[in-house]
């Protein structure tokens, strides 16, 4: 499959639970900002507003927890030889590159529901805020290994900043 | 201000690199700062003991100064009348007795912060110590100084002083407040010297100091800006425009609704800020000049006050091109740069202190001779530039027809804009990393948007509307371009690596030519 957002490449995917992680993550954060929109409505203005934002929020989460698996099959990084390439998204697909040689820092990261379900979350780091090198719901031992990868490779190809 | 007059160099001028035919070097408090006794007699070749300067000693009646400035102007303007009648004041002596304690207080204050301010630049070390109550010293590393800036405040100029501002790359600037003018030149020369490497010995005061311009002899004028132009630049920018039509949407209005005083309450602001923005356009860049010495390249510019701001171009990330419409006709252009660590891009022609312009208005020679200063091997007049196919009218109804983008071994050009015409300028060197976004009608399109991201967060570099087939047939190749380890665009002709980019002579032979051209025809 080589198209504009996959090149040819050796494409690692995400492993399925974190489709579960990404749904319980959704699940939170929409219901309480849900329920403090809907509230803050009801006392300010009216409580039949605050239904129909009640109304909004459950839609909306519906329908992350329902998109959470397809985003997650589109989710796609590849190590080659001198970049990262990482692909996401459904609607808005973008593909971004990233050289080894200009990597800062490599974080590794896991809140608590990705703790429990033994994932964590891989982050390149540049000098530009922009570039955005996040790889989520990868396992622990698989994050680590990447990172430290990630790192041999950055040393070796080092780029001048 | 009877300072002790002892050496301040390092060497005897005669030794000294920068110090020119040395019977000229006028010496004295005025131009030298207060030096510590048991200084280094002229002559002894390796200081042994730490030689500390202070600040000019004139620097706490300049603060005093501003402050008296200020409460004048705040004061003397209870006694405009404004016509509500006189208002009640307090006796006049009164007035002057709280003017004079509160400069005398500022007076106080700068006294005592310049006592406590010392500084040493010599062969080992660059320190500055400060503060009175929370002590605090700053020791650089010589080769982590990025850029120096010599700024002049109005009051500063007035007695010849400067103050000299210190960039090594972080959020915050040492500065060191108020040096004289020669010896602040003289300091910033130095430490360019040592920054790029270079043993240089601790210079003493730099003859020829002009009052408007930091100019000497052996500097290789790149790009001059006259007053003329700069008028003529503001004048007709698309921001002076703008302020008018606001005006006359406000005018127009109130006509409409028969209200005539709208014509005076309109009319009033609109003028003074046409003022204002011509004004500030003209003063802030009076006498560009853009030039090269040994040790990099350096801006000047300033009217009231003046900046001689050094320009590290391998921080640059990224400059903007940009052109208004009236200027098309005129054939000016005006280039913003991103550099790491200065911040906010436009509108800071008025400040004096560091500016991210790089040439304010200028012809298209001048441009390409600035952008070859700065990147000497590219040349982004040959990137061949591919326009945005018909279809992408479709998502960008104003600027399709003239969307661009391209590039070559050294940068990645892009052209936006509908009324004011903007060109993107990337090299493939600052680029962090790239991205291909495609929305839901893009896609539908056979669009995509290409977008670099360099270090910097003012000028986004992107490509809009491209057709996604070029993109795909590039990708590869772009994606490359990105990890070359191919010379860097800002390497100097005359690279402190020689052999790293020897094939590179023939494009730089060219920019060679075409800059002494350039210059003869601007002068």
């Amino acid at each position: 499959m080589t198209d504009l957002f996959t090149p040819a490449a050796n494409w690692q995917r995400l492993p399925d639970r974190y489709v579960t992680v990404r749904r319980l993550g959704a699940l939170a954060y929409n219901l309480v900002t849900t329920v403090v929109v809907a509230l803050a409505v009801g006392f300010i203005v009216d409580w039949t507003w605050a239904g129909g934002v009640a109304v909004a929020g459950l839609a909306w989460t519906a329908w992350r927890v329902i998109r959470a698996g397809r985003w997650v099959r589109t989710f796609g990084y590849a190590e080659r030889e001198e970049d990262l390439l990482i692909t996401h998204g459904l609607w808005n697909k973008r593909l971004t590159a990233i050289p080894y040689g200009r990597m800062l820092s490599v974080n590794v990261e896991s809140g608590p529901i990705d703790r429990a379900w033994g994932l964590a979350r891989v982050e390149l780091v540049t000098a530009s805020v922009q570039s955005a090198g996040h790889i989520p719901g990868l396992q622990q031992s698989d994050a680590a290994v990447l990172r430290d990868r990630l790192i041999a490779a950055g040393e070796a190809q080092a780029l001048p900043l | 201000m009877t300072a002790d007059p002892g050496p301040v160099g390092f060497l005897p001028p005669e030794q000294s690199p920068v110090a020119l035919p040395t019977d000229v070097v006028p010496r004295g408090p005025a131009e030298s700062g207060a030096v510590q006794p048991g200084a280094v007699p002229p002559g002894a070749v390796p200081p042994v003991a730490k030689l500390t300067e202070r600040p000019h000693p004139l620097t706490p009646f300049i603060r005093g100064w501003v402050v008296l400035l200020a409460l004048v102007i705040g004061i003397g303007r209870e006694f405009v009348p404004n016509g509500e009648g006189p208002r009640p004041l307090p006796p006049l002596e009164w007035i002057l007795a709280a003017v004079g304690v509160l400069a005398l207080g500022a007076v106080a204050a700068g006294y005592i912060s310049w006592r406590f301010t010392r500084f040493v630049i010599d062969a080992d070390e660059l320190r500055v110590d400060t503060g009175a109550i929370f002590r605090r010293s700053i020791r650089v590393a010589f080769d982590k100084v990025q850029s120096i800036d010599v700024v002049q405040p109005f009051a500063a100029r007035l007695f010849g002083l400067a103050e000299l501002q210190i960039d090594v790359g972080s959020h915050e600037r040492s500065k060191l407040r108020y040096l004289s003018l020669g010896r602040a030149y003289a300091l910033r020369d130095y430490l360019l010297a040592r920054a790029r490497g270079y043993q240089a010995e601790a210079a003493t005061s730099t003859r020829s100091v002009s009052v408007l311009t930091d100019l000497h002899e052996t500097d290789e004028v790149l790009v001059q800006v006259s007053p003329q132009t700069l008028l003529l630049a503001a004048v007709t920018s698309h921001e002076f425009w703008g302020i008018v039509l606001s005006g006359l949407v406000f005018v127009g209005v109130g006509l409409a609704i028969g209200q005539w005083w709208v014509l005076l309450a309109a009319g009033i602001p609109t003028i003074s800020g046409l003022f204002g923005f011509v004004s500030r356009r003209v003063t802030g860049q009076f006498n560009y000049t853009l030039s090269r010495r040994a040790h990099g390249l350096r801006i000047a510019r300033g009217l009231t006050s003046l900046t001689s701001q050094s320009l590290p171009s391998r921080r640059i990330q990224a400059a903007q091109l940009s052109q208004s419409p009236v200027w098309r006709l005129l054939g000016l252009y005006r280039i913003d740069i991103e550099v790491i660590g200065w911040g906010a891009v436009t509108d800071n022609e008025d400040k004096s202190g560091v500016s991210t312009i790089l040439l304010p208005a200028g012809s298209f020679a001048q441009v390409q001779v600035a952008l070859a200063a700065i990147w000497p091997l590219a040349d982004f007049t040959t990137v061949e530039l591919s326009p945005a196919p018909v279809r992408a009218r479709w998502i960008h109804p104003f600027s399709g027809p003239f969307l661009r983008w391209g590039h070559d071994q050294y940068l990645v050009v892009s052209r936006h804009g509908w009324l004011v015409r903007r060109w993107q300028l990337v090299p493939h060197a600052r680029v962090q990393s790239v991205r291909v976004t495609q929305g839901p009608v893009s896609r539908r399109l056979g669009l995509a948007d290409l977008e670099f991201h360099t270090a910097g967060m003012h000028i986004a570099a992107h490509a809009s509307g491209v057709d996604a087939g070029v993109v795909l047939e590039r990708q590869a190749e772009l994606m490359a371009l990105l990890h070359q380890h191919a010379p860097d665009v800002s390497d100097p002709r005359s690279s402190e690596s020689p052999g790293r980019n020897g094939d590179q002579a023939g494009p730089d032979a060219f920019r060679a030519d075409q800059a002494e051209a350039t210059i003869s025809s601007t002068e």
